[in-house]
């Protein structure tokens, strides 16, 4: 593909030069001498928002004409004309059993792209206790970021964000550079959409994880709490599933003597159970009783089907999952849909989304508003922005936008709520001014988008082809075409338009 | 400026415009005010001489034995022989500062003996929420908006309390900043309020000449919008406007003060400048993390130590720079979810506990004290025998703060389902 081999040897060339400037162009400032002089510009109105209409919900939302560019929207990192064309081809069923079946689809050229560029990806865990931090954590998030906008398994990508949220790891801190790369491959991809007490156990013997929860330090009479209030609250029965303090207290002691190996460099980075660390004594976690003395290893295990079967972890995932793909606030019916396949299947996360992904009911869903991630890889796929310094895309946009991937430090994730990423619209807006300009060291390439358009009515149609799949709403194609200036417009007006599309309200929602 | 026609009035009717969406669907339901907030009585007039209220919030349970540090209670000791800090007189490097003989500062606090002395600074102790989770995300929520375990509450009690007074200045055109990326709960709700990440940085992208003309049709295309994304556009649009007009960048704290060189320094500075500025901004959240300590608390040295530092300092010289100018129209809190075990764990650190120490600073505090109903730290004086107890409401302290510093009455908007007992820390 033309795509990957432009970003070959863009990446070959990754490390000349410094930083791609980026800040926003200053004005100049006024000193603060009191309010005074004229606020900005031309005069708002206050009370301009009594317009009729006003309140409707998601009415500048885009209303697909049909669930299929919707089904599109929620399993891909944005929409792009082939995936456009792909679910035209294949049909709502034909492209969701397609995207489910991961596995078969051919994603062969970018994982030798990303292997070639970015091998500290792909070493064994003593191999990465004598690299640089810095170098690890920059090759993870670009990787990642590449991958999400490059990766044709879109819906894999999508559970990967999801999983990584859940099982949220802060890259950052301390060893975290060092572990995370491992968890990233092991844990959250491989088993993404695999079965979610697979994955559960693969966080469990995480090394990643059982540091950055101070497993490591929880010992037979030093008790650490951290880890395992956070195994049941966050990662398997919810805050509200039921367990006491006293279950915390219990579980932490069946985690006793569960971490890795930090010392020995032959083997570092690698699970390590130490029997010499382990609380022996019987427990009693959510009312049943732990006792393996002959073989405490067990203590946890049988501590994870406990907590796997409690009913409280199939309605806990099915809620969290049905409000990533399907809105906000899934219906009981479906959440009760979600668990009864949970416990059908053990857990098998493609039932369950398929499940929720049906199309009578995405057809009912409402809008989801993009977290920036979402938003950026959207502009991206958009325009299929060559992406050169893919860093720049995580240093700088989804810096200011506050999502940088797997930079959020409390063990709960980045959240999917709107109230927490409704307020900051101006970093949303400025992402697409620095890709449409080239501000960030990825390239659009304007002629080949366009084609032979030329006049605002022409150029409007390929931006409402490239970035709604030929859904923009009567509204938008006025504002834009009354942004374009008669006749032809030039480059510059062309990229405002671009920009102005992706910061318009409804490229804000899938 | 007389009459309500000059108070703002457009937010009374986006209030009872918020209480018409309420339940028309889960994300208007999701950011709207409560159906029960009666409408404001437009018998309040507008006054200027409210407080700015900052609030901060320190993120993952702080350590209040540490901050404040009870070095008159012999049980401290008992319970911290790795992590106490050693009283005033033991002639240890990193003894406590005496505040009044029973509590002390640890070193790094000391940078706020001046505030502490000219009476401006005012700590609480075996304070909090009385609710009993220890949940990080639960007890942050609960605390934020400002009444526990109630699932319809999605505001908090500073944005209720923005939606619920005539703006301290008619014109403002952002009354209520969230310093980060997403706007905290605490302000949630407040109209006119948004997230503001760096206010030295914060303008569209692109070309300048253009910058209006852009920013004009986005207004336009943003006025249809679901409510939620419209009100944070606009927003977001005025923001600029005001945000532009204040140099952030040539600030030259008062009285040689000097902010910490880190992010919550910076953004201390920022708010002391947009303060001055007063360009009508009548309230300001910041947070500060990491305080979680679980492992190798590093009292001393280490992640609390250089936590306190970074907090202390940065309070310090916000007093410095504010007060040498005879600034004295803000209070300023400092609060977290729930303090930390009384014990000492096994790993140099502590785990989620009950009551902490609140700090409260500002131009009208009664401070210069401890205030606290302290119930030792004995094992059978604790918390579920392990944490500290908590024997003030944190809302009996920010109850006060809003009517008295805030010019607020609406205590019950503020505070629902709470009758505050205030403790007399303001004059």
């Amino acid at each position: 593909m033309k795509a990957m081999k432009e970003l070959d040897s863009w990446l070959k060339e990754q490390d000349r030069g410094g930083e791609a400037s980026d800040r926003p162009s200053r004005r100049g400032f006024l000193t603060a001498a009191g309010l005074g002089g004229a606020l900005f510009g031309a005069g708002r109105a206050q009370a301009g928002k009594d317009v009729p209409g006003h309140h409707s919900l998601g009415d500048t939302a885009p209303a697909p004409a049909s669930t299929m560019l919707k089904l599109v929207r929620r399993v891909t990192l944005g929409l792009t004309e082939e995936e456009v064309a792909r679910v035209d081809e294949l049909g709502y069923e034909g492209y969701l059993d397609y995207q489910l079946d991961y596995e078969a689809i051919d994603d062969s050229e970018l994982e030798a792209l990303i292997e070639h560029n970015f091998p500290s990806l792909f070493l064994d865990p003593p191999e990465y206790r004598e690299l640089m931090n810095g170098q690890l954590i920059g090759d993870l998030l670009t990787a990642t970021v590449i991958r999400s906008i490059l990766s044709k398994r879109q819906l894999h990508q999508r559970m990967v964000e999801f999983w990584t949220d859940h099982f949220n790891i802060d890259v950052r801190v301390g060893l975290g550079p060092k572990l995370k790369p491992v968890d990233d491959r092991d844990v959250i991809r491989r088993h993404a959409l695999g079965y979610f007490p697979d994955l559960l156990r693969a966080s469990v013997r995480s090394p990643a994880m059982l540091f950055y929860l101070d497993n490591y330090a929880n010992r037979v009479g030093n008790p650490n709490e951290n880890y395992a209030r956070e195994l049941m609250e966050l990662h398997t029965l919810g805050v509200d599933g039921g367990y006491r303090e006293s279950d915390v207290v219990e579980l932490a002691r069946c985690l006793t003597g569960w971490g890795f190996e930090s010392r020995r460099p032959e083997t570092f980075g690698t699970f390590l159970f130490d029997p010499r660390f382990h609380d022996n004594d019987p427990k009693v976690v959510l009312g049943e009783i732990i006792f393996n003395p002959a073989d405490p290893i067990q203590d946890i295990e049988e501590a994870l089907d406990i907590l796997l079967a409690h009913p409280s972890t199939a309605r806990f995932i099915s809620t969290k999952m049905a409000k990533w793909l399907w809105g906000y606030d899934p219906p009981e019916s479906l959440i009760e849909q979600v668990v009864g396949v949970y416990d059908a299947t053990g857990g098998d996360i493609r039932e369950m989304i398929r499940v929720i992904l049906r199309q009578g009911r995405l057809r009912t869903a409402p809008p989801k508003l993009k977290r920036p991630y979402h938003l950026t890889t959207s502009v991206i796929r958009s325009v299929s922005a060559d992406l050169g310094r893919a860093r720049g895309l995580w240093a700088n946009l989804l810096g200011e936008a506050g999502h940088i991937p797997m930079y959020w430090n409390p063990p709960d994730g980045y959240p999917d709520t709107l109230e927490h990423w409704v307020g900051l619209q101006l970093s949303r807006w400025n992402i697409g001014f620095a890709v449409m300009n080239n501000e960030i060291g990825t390239r659009v390439n304007l002629a080949a988008l366009l084609g032979d358009a030329r006049t605002p009515t022409a150029i409007v149609d390929r931006i409402d082809a490239l970035l709604f799949g030929g859904e923009m709403t009567a509204a938008l194609r006025d504002e834009l075409i009354g942004f374009l200036p008669g006749g032809e417009p030039n480059e510059s007006q062309i990229r405002d338009a671009f920009a102005l599309a992706m910061a318009s309200p409804s490229f804000q929602w899938y | 400026m007389s009459g309500h026609q000059d108070c703002g009035c457009p937010e009374y009717m986006e209030l009872s415009r918020r209480q018409f969406l309420a339940g028309t669907g889960a994300t208007a339901a999701a950011l709207s005010l409560p159906a029960w907030l009666p409408k404001v009585s437009f018998a309040q007039h507008f006054s200027s001489t409210r407080d700015v209220m900052i609030s901060i919030f320190l993120r993952g349970a702080s350590d209040g034995l540490t901050i404040c540090v009870p070095h008159g209670d012999p049980n401290y000791y008992t319970a911290r022989p790795g992590l106490a800090v050693l009283p005033p007189d033991s002639g240890d490097p990193d003894r406590a500062i005496d505040l009044d003989g029973f509590f002390g500062f640890p070193q790094p606090l000391g940078v706020l003996m001046d505030a502490y002395n000219d009476g401006t600074l005012l700590i609480v102790h075996a304070s909090g929420s009385q609710d009993a989770s220890r949940s990080h995300f639960d007890a942050q929520r609960f605390m934020e908006v400002g009444k526990p375990r109630d699932p319809t509450l999605g505001s908090g009690w500073l944005g209720r309390h923005i939606a619920s007074v005539p703006p301290k200045d008619p014109n403002a055109l952002v009354r209520g900043i969230g310093v980060g990326y997403g706007l905290q709960m605490t302000l949630q709700g407040g109209p006119k309020t948004l997230p503001v990440p760096d206010m030295d940085n914060y303008g569209l992208r692109g070309n300048p000449g253009t910058q209006q003309e852009r920013q004009a049709w986005i207004e336009a295309a943003y006025a249809d919008a679901q409510q939620d994304l419209a009100d944070a556009a606009d927003n977001a649009l005025a923001t600029i406007g005001l945000l532009e007009q204040i140099d952030f960048a040539n600030y030259q704290p008062a009285g040689g003060a000097v902010y910490p060189n880190s992010p919550f320094g910076y953004s201390m500075k920022s708010t002391a400048a947009l303060i001055k500025a007063d360009v009508g901004v009548e309230a300001v959240h910041l947070d500060k993390g990491g305080w979680d300590t679980h492992n190798n608390q590093g009292v001393f040295e280490g992640q609390m130590y250089t936590l306190m530092t970074d907090l202390a300092q940065s309070m310090a010289a916000f007093h410095t720079d504010m007060f040498t100018e005879d600034r004295t129209d803000w209070t300023m809190v400092a609060m977290s979810e729930f303090g930390r075990v009384v014990a000492e764990n096994g790993s140099e650190g502590t785990d989620h506990g009950h009551g902490n120490a609140m700090l409260v600073l500002g131009g009208s505090i009664d401070g210069g004290r401890v205030l606290t109903q302290w119930p030792g730290l004995a094992p059978e004086q604790r918390y579920q025998g392990r944490d500290l107890q908590v024997t003030i409401d944190y809302r009996d302290i920010l109850a006060e703060i809003v009517q008295n510093r805030l010019e607020n009455p609406n205590l019950d908007i503020v505070f629902p389902d709470y009758t505050p007992t205030f403790k007399g820390v303001t004059i």
